[in-house]
């Protein structure tokens, strides 16, 4: 039977040339395969996305007004006139938080790459801070407490308890931890395609250490080094956990709470979605930032 | 000019200048890996501190199990039906997108992984609103659940398009060659050979939908509050109590234990070139 079907199979066209013509039955099989996760995104992102869109022009609630909305421009005026504090500080502390996992987050993922034999011990501990910055917040924020485990240290370094906790530092420092990983990861990945022989030949040719750095390793790897930076923000604008938690006023002004509070609680539709697509528009040019650098081949 | 010949002396003095960066490489490594398990050690610490007028410890994990037992279980129904409809959503598509040839391939897989991209609090305000007006879906678990789906089945997505794309096309031109139908080559052959990378999906998966808050606290229907989002409204409620520490230490050992057991099955391999490493 099987030595039946064998023989002559190499006389029939075979299958999967004829799907690849891509005519007829195979492309209805091909958009039947993707159907659900297009109708996925469609529904429950693309569309949303222009509801908010029609909705961030229109006054207060009054879309869904019996007497037709309200059409004006005054949610995008307020976004940045009297919510510009709120929008600078969402992006200043996703700048911060960048800039901390850039200095402490490159040398890392070389040691990582290039010395560390206990790959799996780092591994299984860096997944501490992707079960959320929910905990992390938390945990910070117990440990930074008046009368909890960091007290005496901060008392030796002449910082009040709620100096540390509600200030911008300790919402940083959370966001960076939070993030770490993403920005390693890249870095990561980009100097795994490095060459050690560069590294020595620059050695052997009397580069220093500073230079091999900065001549060597940082031009070879700029595309993982941006595209983690862009990851790290974005991740890092979109989340309220980390200033809610741990910030003072200012920082509790982060955009993102902002839209929860004067959408959900207000309802004030028309300015929490203009602020949506404020943050929305800042995380496109970010994201399109990004897939410009990175490693954008997976489909081809 | 005079140093490199004195690279292979006799006896190496006790401390070189490579151990010694070395050491200070190792240090660091740990130091920052430290700093990473600390507000989890500090928690689990907290939560093994009594609380006013209780005596043990350990009761505030009893409390955890009497009080937060339902939402722990709506957290991991939740997660279920999440990953139950990503799989489903990203099988065929990554299929289709790896083995299939058709015209905006790039486009499109572009247009599928932008959820990702997308913050959080964008998805929700956008959800909640179309959820209200629309689709009246407010106080239907599957509002959540659907919530859920979008913001992660690129994550599924990602690995499995990875995996398809290692996997030669030819094991399934010779089971096609031998006779097999389509769906027969794809649940014995392509399915069993891809399985790693289905499984790293929904390892990802799982671990964000598992300990997700923020899009949660948009679209939630009423009366069903999932764990992580029951800690958020804890603290922001009650303040810090050590019952609440003790639920987000169980979620993060739910995590964790999900985590290792996919590293004792399939090694840290597959999760390479997606969100864990």
């Amino acid at each position: 039977m099987t030595g039946d079907t064998s023989s002559i199979a190499p006389l029939r066209p075979a299958p999967l040339a004829v799907r690849r013509s891509g005519v007829g039955v195979g492309r209805l099989r091909t958009i039947a395969l993707l159907l659900p996760a297009i109708l996925l995104a469609l529904l429950f992102l693309y569309y949303p996305l222009v509801f908010i869109i029609q909705m961030s022009f229109t006054q207060g609630s009054s879309f869904l007004s019996p007497t037709g909305p309200i059409t004006t421009l005054m949610n995008y005026a307020l976004v940045v006139g009297r919510y510009l504090p709120n929008l600078l500080v969402t992006l200043q502390l996703a700048l911060f938080a960048t800039i901390v996992d850039l200095v402490f987050g490159f040398p890392f993922a070389y040691i990582f790459v290039r010395k560390v034999r206990y790959r799996t011990a780092v591994r299984a501990l860096m997944v501490f801070p992707m079960f959320g910055a929910l905990y992390i917040a938390f945990g910070m924020r117990f440990i930074l407490l008046p009368g909890g485990p960091a007290t005496p240290l901060l008392q030796a370094l002449g910082i009040a308890s709620t100096d540390a906790l509600f200030s911008l530092p300790s919402v940083v420092f959370a966001m960076s931890i939070f993030t770490f990983p993403f920005m390693v990861l890249n870095i990561g990945t980009a100097l795994g395609n490095v060459d050690p022989t560069l590294e020595e030949a620059a050695a052997c040719l009397g580069a220093r250490p500073w230079q091999t750095f900065r001549r060597i390793l940082l031009p070879m790897t700029r595309a993982g080094t941006v595209a983690g930076m862009l990851t790290v923000f974005g991740w890092s604008i979109g989340t309220f956990a980390e200033p809610l938690l741990l910030g003072s006023a200012n920082e509790q002004r982060a955009l993102a709470w902002t839209v929860y509070q004067r959408g959900v609680v207000q309802t004030d539709y028309g300015l929490s979605t203009a602020m949506g697509v404020v943050l929305l528009g800042v995380a496109f040019v970010v994201t399109y930032l990004s897939l410009r650098y990175s490693r954008g081949a997976l489909v081809e | 000019m005079t140093t490199p010949t004195a690279g292979i002396p006799a006896r190496r003095p006790l401390i070189t200048a490579r151990r010694l960066s070395d050491a200070l490489s190792h240090a660091y490594i740990w130091t920052i890996l430290v700093i990473f398990v600390l507000p989890f050690f500090a928690l689990v610490g907290f939560s093994l501190t009594a609380r006013p007028g209780e005596s043990g410890a350990v009761t505030n994990y009893g409390y955890v199990v009497d009080t937060f037992g339902d939402n722990l279980l709506w957290s991991l129904k939740i997660s279920g039906l999440t990953l139950l409809i990503n799989v489903a959503v990203s099988l065929p598509a990554a299929y289709a997108i790896v083995r299939h040839t058709f015209p905006g391939k790039r486009v499109l897989f572009s247009v599928l992984t932008l959820p990702l991209y997308v913050p959080g609090a964008v998805i929700g305000i956008s959800l909640v609103l179309t959820y209200n007006f629309t689709y009246h879906l407010t106080t239907s678990m599957w509002g959540l659940v659907l919530a859920m789906s979008l913001g992660t089945f690129p994550l599924m997505l990602t690995p499995i398009v990875v995996a398809l794309k290692d996997l030669p096309v030819i094991f399934e031109e010779a089971a096609a060659c031998l006779g097999a139908t389509r769906w027969q080559t794809y649940r014995r052959i392509v399915l069993p050979l891809i399985g790693p990378g289905v499984s790293a999906g929904l390892l990802l998966c799982f671990i964000i939908v598992f300990n997700e808050y923020l899009v949660t606290l948009f679209v939630h229907p009423p009366g069903l509050t999932t764990a992580p989002l029951r800690v958020f409204n804890q603290i922001r409620t009650a303040g810090l109590a050590p019952t609440t520490a003790a639920l987000a230490v169980t979620m993060q050992l739910i995590s964790l234990a999900a985590v290792l057991l996919f590293f004792r099955l399939f090694g840290a391999r597959h999760l390479k070139g997606t969100y864990l490493l």
